[in-house]
């Protein structure tokens, strides 16, 4: 990046993300000290690599794609990512929506107690695309960048993030009644 | 229902088709083109039952937002964070020298006078360790008021509407300056509770620079904090007869100033 003083303008880009990629960290983690240990870590890696950043790309995506690799390299990162996934093939995925049935009604999406069970219930990599998407509020090229997977692998895990959830909040509506 | 597969050719949907779900998601993510969107728009308008779907979706990925909005750091972990962001300074010979544990092998000190420098170096420990955590919990409340989502309890730039509103809210009252620096905004103010204290946050603007001003009683919490510097923000604080006023922001340390004194001046 050209400038006389690269590491004020990466405090300056920085500084008003360091809750969010904290917040993010402890959601891929689950451990404060350990977030805040990825947080420290992406942030040494960041201002070493800040060379490499272009101007005019998005530098949240950027970071957190750093943030991402420091956890897949992490101790938790790599227990993780033993975990078996399902492709992301569509075919051999129920992904289809339903129509919302009268029980939807009765979801309690604004008790965020619930909403926060469902989530950490949810399989962590849907959960993570779910999060950079609702929560971090970033384009899904900017998240595929960040995953490091197509568009298309994206979008479909948004889907089946959406209704892995749906089906959670539905699953505690019905052991409540 | 059949979803229908979308075409970028054909973004208008018939009223007897139903938005294929990932195009429902694309429309609530604000993904698609705005012609895409106006067809889907249409579409709405037409079908109920993909309007009851969409209103479903959003719903959901709202209560998403909130319940993963925030896991915040602890005050001190963001103070470690915020400080490891600091423009790093080159690296030469340090002008502090290192204190050397073995200078002090020439000195023979009595046993009384050591316990007594003990006792005082604790007790200068725990007043800049009170600062320090204070330092940390203002900067960490004027980062939050940073945040693209963050809008404060009181919006306005009216000083007749801000001052009246903390009234019945904090116990103490103070005045807002009627005439600002140049190129100064009143934004609003927020409630906030430093150490269980309550305090008046007033939020500024000085060109772009935001400004965040805690007022609190002047025997407050406050009372220890010191002007200091702390990851490229300036941490002014002053106080009044009866008021504690801390200001913190990146802007230059002199227009700070000229806002902090038009403060005090209308106490």
């Amino acid at each position: 990046m050209p400038s006389s003083h690269p590491s004020a303008n990466f405090e300056q880009l920085a500084l008003p993300l360091l809750p969010s990629l904290y917040s993010h960290a402890f959601w891929l983690s689950r451990n404060h000290a350990e977030a805040e240990d990825l947080v420290q870590e992406t942030l040494s890696k960041a201002l070493r690599a800040f060379d490499s950043f272009q101007t005019g790309t998005n530098f949240k995506a950027w970071i957190f794609r750093i943030l991402r690799n420091a956890f897949l390299t992490s101790r938790t990162g790599i227990a993780a990512t033993r975990t078996v996934y399902l492709e992301d093939n569509p075919d051999l995925l129920d992904i289809a929506d339903a129509s919302p049935t009268p029980e939807d009604h009765l979801l309690r999406l604004d008790d965020e107690a619930a909403v926060q069970r469902a989530l950490e219930q949810l399989n962590a990599p849907l959960r993570e695309v779910l999060l950079l998407c609702d929560v971090e509020e970033l384009k899904y090229k900017d998240i595929a960048l960040i995953l490091e997977v197509p568009i298309g692998t994206v979008m479909s895990r948004i889907s089946r993030a959406r209704r892995g959830l749906h089906q959670l909040l539905q699953l505690q509506l019905r052991e409540t009644l | 229902m059949t979803p229908t597969t979308p075409t970028p050719d054909s973004p208008t949907l018939h009223a007897d088709e139903h938005l294929y779900v990932e195009e429902l998601n694309a429309f609530i993510d604000g993904e698609l083109s705005p012609a895409e969107s106006n067809g889907i728009q249409q579409h709405l308008e037409a079908c109920h039952l993909c309007a009851l779907r969409v209103l479903c979706a959003t719903q959901l990925k709202a209560a998403t937002a909130h319940a993963g909005e925030r896991f915040a750091p602890s005050h001190e972990a963001l103070a470690r964070l915020t400080a490891q962001l600091a423009p790093q300074v080159p690296q030469g010979p340090s002008r502090v020298r290192p204190l050397r544990p073995n200078a002090f092998r020439w000195f023979a000190w009595p046993a009384l006078a050591t316990a007594l420098l003990l006792a005082v170096s604790l007790t200068v420990w725990q007043h800049m360790r009170q600062a320090n955590t204070l330092t940390a919990e203002l900067l960490d409340q004027h980062l939050a008021t940073l945040s693209s989502g963050a809008s404060p309890q009181v919006i306005s730039t009216d000083r007749h509407t801000v001052k009246p509103w903390f009234q019945g809210r904090i116990p103490f009252s103070f005045n807002i300056p009627e005439t600002l620096p140049p190129d100064t905004t009143l934004n609003g103010a927020d409630l906030i509770y430093i150490e269980g204290q309550p305090a008046a946050l007033l939020l500024f603007t000085i060109h772009a620079h935001e400004v965040s001003i805690f007022v609190t009683q002047r025997a407050g919490v406050l009372n220890a904090m010191p002007s200091t510097t702390r990851a490229g923000f300036a941490i002014r604080s002053t106080r009044t007869r009866d008021l504690r006023i801390v200001a913190v922001s990146n802007v230059n340390p002199a227009e700070l100033e000229r806002l902090v004194a038009a403060v005090v001046q209308a106490q």
